[in-house]
């Protein structure tokens, strides 16, 4: 899998290019237009990570640009701008997804592995991880082919590991994916604890090879279950 | 005080000595010309009786019917010479035939018969009544008076109006006017100087406030997109070393440490945004939005997060309550206050949710009333120093921006926020 990043900023650059490699991609990095410019009309890539705001020109245009060429690279946005506008812009001129600075890098990922997954269409609503089959259309879940029944929010906080899995998820990142942006000031997180507390337990009695581990403070990991 | 009220007033505290002044000179005018025509018809009398008295012809009857009245006393050289020849006084005198006294015009002279025995003649005639003139005066100066302020009044206010026209145009264009809001121009329709310079006046300060205005705005704005990158750059970074470098329990501590500042940094900045959003008007999709439901999905929600601070959450709301306004406003505008009234609240407290007409207020129990003035404020935050200070800015702003009104009271130890939405929202 080939990732170009179009990115001005050369720290932000290299961290992504240094975690998207880590997890077994092969990155490119382009700093403006016209770098970016030449590598996508000679190579191909499976996702292009677009900044909008580049020194020479506006990334919206090179979207255009890429979509243009009949190429099938999907293309996320990652912009400073979080605004409605862009995000319809940049979604109509066919970017796949859309994500607003600053972005935890679990996050990136987990965009990536949705937008390739999508594209791949094989298996589109079934995640794996271990011996857990998550069905996200008919919300059920499978461990070792037997169904486990889990509480809606349980599902939520399960998809939202099984998308992210070796990934450190922070515990007010879940809080606001599982329950909505507006938790974000919420003073603690004693309520993700005990949702998380209730669904280890019952990954655990099911039998799963994977379990939700405390990361000190952070938040949480998808990691396999010590035997 | 209205200017024109100003304008009357001086006018009629102005006018008032004037007129004082002009009746004192009418009164005085008055008196001199009636005693000199007076003076006359008593000098033609007198100069009768005494042709009559030398020419031995028999004096009128003093009885005569004409009120008039007169007296013929036999004098010595001696008086003559200490008494002026002839001098006109008022006296009152008694009338037999009325049986009164009257005020009276009295000439008093002498003279000779042949023999050379001085005679001192004194003709008297009834006169006007000083008191009663003064009173007549009076009456038709206050008459005067009110009739020409009346129509002063009526002029000044033409001609006032009228002339004062671009400057009621400009006053009424200040009252509509919003900063930021894309106000039509200043009007400009005088060929009055004065008023030509006042709008020009008027354009120029509104134009340089417009300026500076977009200005912070945009400085804003830039300088919280500017900040996402270096703020996504230290979340990864932090973020690396943890997902994959061996670290000790102090190492991850010191990590989370940082990472908690940035999260509230990064809270902060996406509010700033929010807040810039607002205010630069970029939420221009409105649909009908049912903030009876977001608030009822919510209030469940905060009620899971403040599970063990046993809050009982009573929302007394119509099956719908809808408002023409961008969804994600609404729901960050009543989340907001929904958020604070749990955040904000007393162990075994409540909450009420009530609505009346288009007025819908969030009541939370609390220990002492909040500063009214300041809690809408920027970065205003009681305490506690986790809040980023900006949600009832967030809150304050949303309303600006659909002319709601928002209003905070502390009642029966319950903070109370009412937001009143206006008939038709318009944007």
């Amino acid at each position: 899998m080939k990732i170009l990043i179009i990115e001005d900023d050369s720290s932000l650059r290299e961290i992504i290019s240094r975690g998207l490699h880590s997890e077994g991609y092969v990155v490119e990095s382009a700093s403006n237009y016209s770098e970016a410019d030449e590598k996508i009309a000679g190579y191909s890539y499976d996702c292009i990570l677009l900044d909008i705001m580049l020194p020479d020109g506006n990334g919206l245009r090179l979207l255009e640009h890429i979509k243009s060429l009949k190429k099938s690279d999907h293309v996320i946005i990652i912009s400073a701008r979080d605004s409605l506008d862009d995000k319809v812009t940049g979604l109509d001129l066919g970017a796949d997804d859309y994500l607003a600075k600053p972005f935890y890098m679990a996050e990136l990922s987990a965009r990536i592995k949705s937008v390739l997954r999508r594209s791949a269409n094989s298996n589109g609503n079934k995640l794996t991880a271990g011996n857990i089959t998550l069905d996200l259309h008919s919300r059920r879940v499978e461990v070792d082919g037997k169904e486990l029944t889990l509480l809606k929010k349980e599902f939520d906080i399960l998809l939202y590991f099984m998308q992210r899995p070796n990934h450190i998820v922070d515990k007010a990142m879940l809080a606001e994916a599982v329950w909505g942006d507006h938790i974000d000031a919420a003073d603690n997180f004693d309520f993700v604890y005990a949702q998380v507390k209730n669904l280890r337990k019952r990954l655990d009695a099911s039998g799963a090879s994977l379990t939700i581990k405390a990361v000190y403070g952070f938040g949480y990991k998808l990691t396999e279950a010590a035997q | 005080m209205k200017l024109f009220h100003r304008v009357i007033l001086t006018l009629s505290l102005g006018l008032l000595p004037v007129m004082a002044l002009w009746a004192a000179l009418f009164y005085f005018a008055m008196v001199n010309e009636i005693n000199d025509e007076t003076d006359d018809v008593l000098g033609d009398y007198a100069e009768l009786v005494m042709r009559r008295a030398l020419a031995g012809k028999p004096l009128p009857a003093p009885n005569n019917g004409s009120n008039n009245s007169y007296s013929v006393t036999p004098v010595d050289e001696k008086y003559l010479a200490e008494n002026p020849a002839i001098t006109f006084y008022d006296e009152t005198v008694y009338i037999p035939e009325k049986e009164e006294t009257e005020p009276a015009r009295v000439l008093k002279t002498v003279f000779c018969d042949a023999e050379g025995q001085y005679y001192e003649i004194k003709v008297a005639t009834p006169t006007f009544e000083r008191t009663d003139l003064l009173e007549t005066i009076a009456y038709y100066i206050i008459g005067l008076y009110i009739v020409l302020m009346l129509t002063i009044f009526a002029v000044v206010s033409l001609v006032y109006y009228y002339n004062m026209r671009p400057l009621y145009r400009l006053l009424e264009w200040f009252d509509k006017y919003r900063p930021g809001a894309n106000s039509e121009p200043v009007p400009d329709s005088s060929s009055v100087v004065e008023f030509r310079k006042l709008n020009m006046a008027a354009q120029q300060a509104v134009e340089r406030a417009e300026y500076y205005f977009e200005q912070q705005k945009q400085f804003i704005g830039n300088a919280s997109h500017e900040l996402q990158t270096p703020l996504a750059i230290i979340g990864t970074r932090i973020e690396w070393l943890v997902n994959n470098t061996p670290l000790d329990e102090q190492q991850l501590e010191e990590l989370l440490k940082i990472q908690r500042s940035l999260s509230r940094l990064v809270r902060l900045n996406r509010t700033l945004l929010l807040l810039s959003k607002i205010e630069n008007g970029q939420f221009p999709e409105a649909s009908e939005t049912d903030l009876a439901a977001i608030i009822r999905e919510n209030a469940e929600t905060y009620g899971d997060i403040y599970e063990e601070r046993n809050i009982l959450c009573d929302t007394q709301l119509p099956e719908s309550f809808t408002v023409h306004m961008n969804e994600s406003l609404a729901t960050t505008l009543t989340n907001n206050l929904l958020k604070n009234s749990f955040l904000h609240n007393i162990q075994d407290g409540k909450v009420r949710v009530t609505a009346d007409g288009r007025e819908l207020t969030i009541a939370n129990s609390g220990e002492r009333a909040l500063d009214a003035s300041q809690i809408f404020e920027r970065f205003y935050h009681e305490g506690n120093p986790e809040s980023t200070g900006l949600g009832l800015a967030l809150v304050s702003s949303i309303c600006r921006y659909y002319n709601i009104e928002v209003g905070y009271s502390f009642e029966e130890g319950m903070h109370r926020f009412t937001l009143k939405f206006p008939e038709e929202i318009k944007r």
